[in-house]
């Protein structure tokens, strides 16, 4: 029991899973591999939370605070954990400086990494400057610049924004839903429309998947804000020098559409950590057959790995929302304790 | 290559030239036929604006497209063509051109509000239809139908006298929507009131039609109603860019 518990990622469910931990009196090192603690909210410039509408300094710093401040916790920052060994109640972890820690047991809150868009090319990211991923329009609106046209600074009047961009796509090998980009999509057209009421704001879907209570902002982006849903598969974005004109089908009236527009957002998906591999190997746990960490038996223990004494919890165990990886974070949390617990007991 | 959807491509679109000759070479005749691009290449958004300005148009923006409107609707399963999902979804999207081709059955709703009913978006569609076939007819693209001549007729009476006199109510009527008067069916009607009525009641009758019924002190009220009806006019003219607005009645 003494042996503290090793949180790997400082993210949402990393810093939940430290501080519920913490909470009960066990020990904990969190290993975070970038400088600073938080997780993609905070790297990446989010704005806005899905469903809170907080902000992600705010909310998310709020964790970052308690964490830290807590005696119990050992944070390591801009290391990354190279070996792994051990058994239950008695793992090993060397780190990246060469610090060595042991550890009763250990949660991976390893994360997930944003779809890079360069890989659908047909839609234009990296050819036109005002086509932009959800993650750059957060940082609009986060950095307190606003939603401004890359190309020329100027105001949009017209914005799209395409779903599923790295999502249910067997083409480029995604075939899962990203789970959250449409409810951020609904957000971001409010966000959009709140700060430029003279700009119009068209969301392009297969099928839109605000789950649950997320389904409050898919109907009152269009109440409240008229923020407007095509149902349509964007087939190519291309551009005429100025505009980038919005190619594919209006399935609801069966005809061709060329839009343009002033700019063009993809909501990109969650890939799998691109480290991935990497992890599944150091800590000796298996991927889910689309890459994520998997997880054994869903019934039974929570955030149970293919690994005993390895625990998984977050966006590593594929799309996750915020809020879910906060819970799950704090789940594997109580998985670990009791693990070791358990085991040392027996010992 | 075979064309698949020829339900998709219609008549006007398609076009073939009797003597052509281009570049020497001769493309006479059907085997040269063109089709016309459905391509659609913009957005207008001013539509949504101007349908959501008139009454009963000011919850379009809600509609989500599930189509219960066009399933309950009464007119629809007598007219395929009258869709009043298709006709919401064409406003919200501009597209102008293709609402008017519908603009000789938009006004047949029958505002049985079934749709009403049964949205699950508190959209009101009856309101919209009502709304766009108003729209139709401010914006001179359909003559006023007899139902908005009568509905006027009827409210001016009614702001003028805080009353309406049902034979005057029918004169006006006949005459703004260029009928006769003498109808053989109100010839039959007039001769069966003055068989089948008390005398005491045509006497009435008769008094209302030469001093028309008044409401009382209803100047204050007639007053502050045509103030509202010329703001609301005013703001709709203003929302449609109309030069002026015409009351069918007028």
């Amino acid at each position: 029991m003494n042996k503290p518990i090793l949180v790997v990622g400082g993210g949402p469910a990393g810093l939940s899973a430290a501080h519920s931990l913490a909470s009960v009196g066990q020990k904990v090192v969190l290993v975070e591999k970038e400088d600073t603690l938080g997780g993609a909210p905070i790297l990446c410039g989010y704005s806005k939370l899905v469903p809170s509408g907080e902000w992600a300094k705010d909310a998310i710093g709020s964790m970052v605070d308690r964490v830290v401040k807590n005696k119990l916790i050992k944070v390591h920052t801009g290391v990354s954990v190279k070996e792994f060994s051990g058994k239950p109640g008695n793992f090993k972890a060397e780190l990246s400086d060469g610090k060595k820690v042991a550890a009763g047991s250990t949660i991976l809150c390893t994360g997930f990494t944003h779809f890079d868009s360069i890989n659908k090319p047909e839609w234009g990211f990296g050819s036109f400057p005002d086509v932009v991923t959800t993650t750059q329009v957060e940082q609009m609106i986060s950095s307190g610049q606003g939603v401004r046209r890359p190309s020329n600074g100027e105001k949009p009047k017209r914005v799209a924004i395409l779903l599923c961009v790295g999502s249910r796509d067997r083409q480029i090998g995604r075939e899962w839903c990203s789970k959250i980009c449409c409810s951020v999509s609904a957000k971001m057209g409010m966000e959009i429309r709140e700060e430029l009421p003279d700009c119009h704001v068209y969301i392009y879907y297969m099928d839109i998947r605000t789950f649950g209570l997320y389904e409050e902002m898919y109907w009152k982006s269009q109440e409240e804000f008229k923020v407007k849903y095509i149902k349509a598969r964007i087939a190519e974005v291309t551009s005429d020098g100025d505009k980038v004109i919005v190619k594919g089908e209006d399935t609801l009236v069966k005809r061709p559409i060329t839009i343009p527009f002033d700019m063009v957002v993809h909501a990109i998906g969650m890939d799998p950590n691109v480290d991935n591999m990497l992890i599944s190997s150091i800590f000796g746990v298996d991927l889910h057959h689309w890459g994520f960490l998997d997880q054994q038996n869903m019934y039974g223990t929570a955030g149970a790995t293919s690994r005993d004494g390895v625990f998984v919890a977050g966006a590593a165990t594929g799309p996750e929302t915020i809020d879910d990886s906060i819970a799950q974070g704090s789940a594997a949390a109580m998985s670990a304790l009791a693990s070791m617990t358990a085991k040392v007991a027996a010992e | 290559m075979a064309i698949h959807e020829k339900s998709l491509i219609r008549p006007e679109n398609l076009i073939t030239h009797d003597n052509l000759v281009i570049d020497g070479v001769d493309v006479s005749g059907d085997w040269s036929t063109f089709i016309r691009t459905r391509v659609v290449t913009d957005y207008n958004e001013a539509l949504e604006d101007e349908i959501s300005a008139l009454p009963g148009g000011e919850l379009i923006h809600r509609c989500w497209q599930c189509g219960s409107c066009t399933n309950s609707c009464t007119v629809n399963a007598e007219n395929p063509d009258f869709n009043p999902r298709y006709w919401i979804y064409l406003i919200r999207m501009g597209m102008e051109d293709e609402l008017l081709r519908d603009k000789d059955i938009i006004w047949q709703c029958v505002s049985c509000n079934k749709c009403t009913t049964i949205c699950p978006r508190d959209v009101v569609p009856e309101g919209v239809m009502k709304a766009t076939a108003h729209w139709l007819e401010l914006k001179g693209h359909t003559k006023p139908s007899n139902s908005t001549i009568f509905d006027e007729v009827f409210s001016d009476q009614v702001i003028k006298y805080g009353k309406i006199e049902d034979g005057e109510v029918l004169k006006d009527f006949l005459k703004e929507s260029g009928q006769p008067l003498m109808q053989d069916w109100i010839v039959q009607m007039v001769k069966n009131m003055i068989k089948g009525l008390p005398v005491i009641q045509l006497m009435k009758m008769g008094w209302a039609t030469v001093f028309h019924p008044k409401t009382k002190d209803w100047s204050k009220a007639r007053d502050a109603i045509n103030e509202y009806v010329a703001e609301e006019h005013a703001a709709q003219k203003k929302a449609l860019g109309l030069d002026e607005y015409k009351d069918a009645a007028e």
